[in-house]
């Protein structure tokens, strides 16, 4: 307990982020501050829990191509699409339709027919959207190519024909791949392998026969004999996001925060639950008994008696929460500590 | 054909909780929290940042089979604060610092958009 008051003194004023570059579809940056778990965290809820959205159903009205009715349809479901403010879009299974709705899909049809002596080639662009949807970008096939015909769908003879209708959802990659906002996230940190978590294989020399990051120059490297720091851990971490295009890179960075916030809010909310009755029994009390929302979602950290009230008194637990907790400082300015926070989306 | 539904991962069945508390009573201040329809990217965070509390004296997780998703969260205190307030506490500083990451991105990448645009501005001249 003594020695509380220096570690807080020491501890950081939050993450800390260097955007290294940018570009329409990626984005590099640096993280720091945060711990390994922190790190990680993030990067896995960008690869596998950021909603986009993606055909999931199709109905097929003719195929008479040489690709059976599934691999089309696998085709279809691979295509990115556009899930700009993919918010407004509920999921299916949460609306009250029967199966599926403008409120929660988008219908994208394709008529294709070759009539020609040449071999005819399906792409994105030949999907047709149904204006009927939840905004103007849901569901736009990606296509970033310069003669604007995006990917492949199938070829067909003289005489083949598609035509068929297709439903895309909103989902997360956890589900299925194609729901991924991301082709690739890249992690690395400690490029000088000084904390030896990686063990290098090599024939003579490690340092000879493996190639160093680009991160390599960043960082110091280690000094010739240098022992070993039993104590270090990592500090730096350097991601590089890379979209499908689906999602602007800085949205999926953005919607990862969320998505794990809303995790641990929902925790938060379960175990926060029964406080009411606690509250009695244990003597620690809150001011009030609240709603589960009220405490998953708001104002806990906005109004601060959430944490300062029970453990704050006498016995110096301050964790790192003390940077916010202190006060509403930073928090009140943010649409956070005022009102609905993530609920509504910002 | 008898595969799980991947959904199964992340939707929440009927009645089911996403964490409820057990008490170890073989053990002062201890609890195992049992979490439901998540992995490693929630139980591991947790567990290295109730570590960090220096009133937790053990945080620990298991995955009990590979084949459910769920997992289960032991921690321990000195007695000062209960292990569920440790873990909401817990909980509470990592959105915080979320939070705080979620604005600093935000600042960084609109000055990154405005010198990128200004250098695409210059370059096209
Ligand atoms: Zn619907």
């Amino acid at each position: 307990m003594d020695f509380d008051p220096m570690v807080m003194d020491a501890e950081p004023q939050g993450p800390s982020v260097k955007i290294t570059d940018a570009t329409p579809h990626s984005v590099d940056f640096t993280l720091q501050s945060v711990d390994l778990s922190f790190a990680n965290s993030l990067r896995r809820t960008i690869l596998a829990e950021v909603p986009t959205m993606a055909i999931d159903l199709v109905e097929i009205e003719a195929n008479t191509s040489v690709l059976a009715d599934e691999f089309i349809t696998h085709r279809l479901g691979l295509i990115p699409l556009n899930s700009k403010n993919v918010d407004d879009v509920v999921y299916s299974r949460d609306c009250d339709c029967e199966q599926y709705c403008e409120l929660c899909s988008v219908t994208l049809t394709l008529h294709a027919r070759c009539t020609g002596d040449e071999i005819m080639r399906v792409y994105a662009r030949d999907l047709v959207v149904d204006p009927l949807r939840q905004n103007q970008w849901v569901g736009n096939p990606v296509i970033t190519d310069p003669e604007g015909l995006g990917t492949v769908i199938c070829k067909l003879r003289k005489g083949q024909e598609l035509r068929m209708k297709c439903i895309a959802k909103k989902g997360i990659a956890k589900e299925h791949a194609k729901w991924a906002p991301t082709s690739a996230v890249g992690f690395e940190y400690d490029p000088q392998n000084k904390l030896r978590h990686t063990d290098l294989w090599y024939e003579e020399s490690a340092e000879k026969e493996w190639p160093k990051s680009k991160y390599a120059d960043w960082e110091e490297p280690p000094q010739e004999g240098e022992p070993f720091d039993y104590d270090a851990v990592p500090e730096t971490f350097y991601f590089e996001v890379e979209s499908v295009g689906n999602l602007e890179p800085d949205a999926i960075i953005q919607q990862g925060i969320k998505v794990l916030q809303q995790k641990l809010a929902a925790v938060i909310r379960d175990l926060a639950d029964g406080e009411g009755q606690t509250n009695g029994i244990n003597g620690h009390g809150y001011d009030a008994p609240r709603s589960p929302e009220d405490v998953g979602m708001d104002g806990a950290w906005g109004q601060d008696q959430g944490y300062t009230t029970p453990f704050g008194n006498g016995n110096g637990t301050q964790e790192p929460q003390q940077p916010w907790g202190g006060s509403a400082t930073p928090y009140g300015a943010t649409p956070y500590g005022q009102q609905n926070g993530w609920a509504n989306g910002r | 054909m008898n595969a799980p539904d991947r959904f199964e991962l992340f939707l929440l069945g009927d009645g089911e909780k996403k964490c409820s508390e057990a008490p170890d009573t073989r053990t002062a201040n201890s609890s195992v929290f049992t979490f439901n329809k998540e992995d490693h990217t929630l139980a591991n965070i947790l567990r290295a940042h109730l570590l960090k509390n220096s009133h937790v004296i053990f945080a620990g997780y298991k995955i009990p089979h590979p084949l459910f998703a769920t997992f289960e969260l032991r921690v321990q205190t000195d007695g000062s604060l209960t292990p569920k307030e440790a873990l909401v506490n817990t909980c509470r500083t990592l959105v915080g610092d979320l939070e705080i990451l979620s604005r600093e991105f935000t600042k960084e990448f609109e000055l990154r958009k405005m010198v990128m645009g200004d250098a695409a501005a210059t370059e096209n001249k």
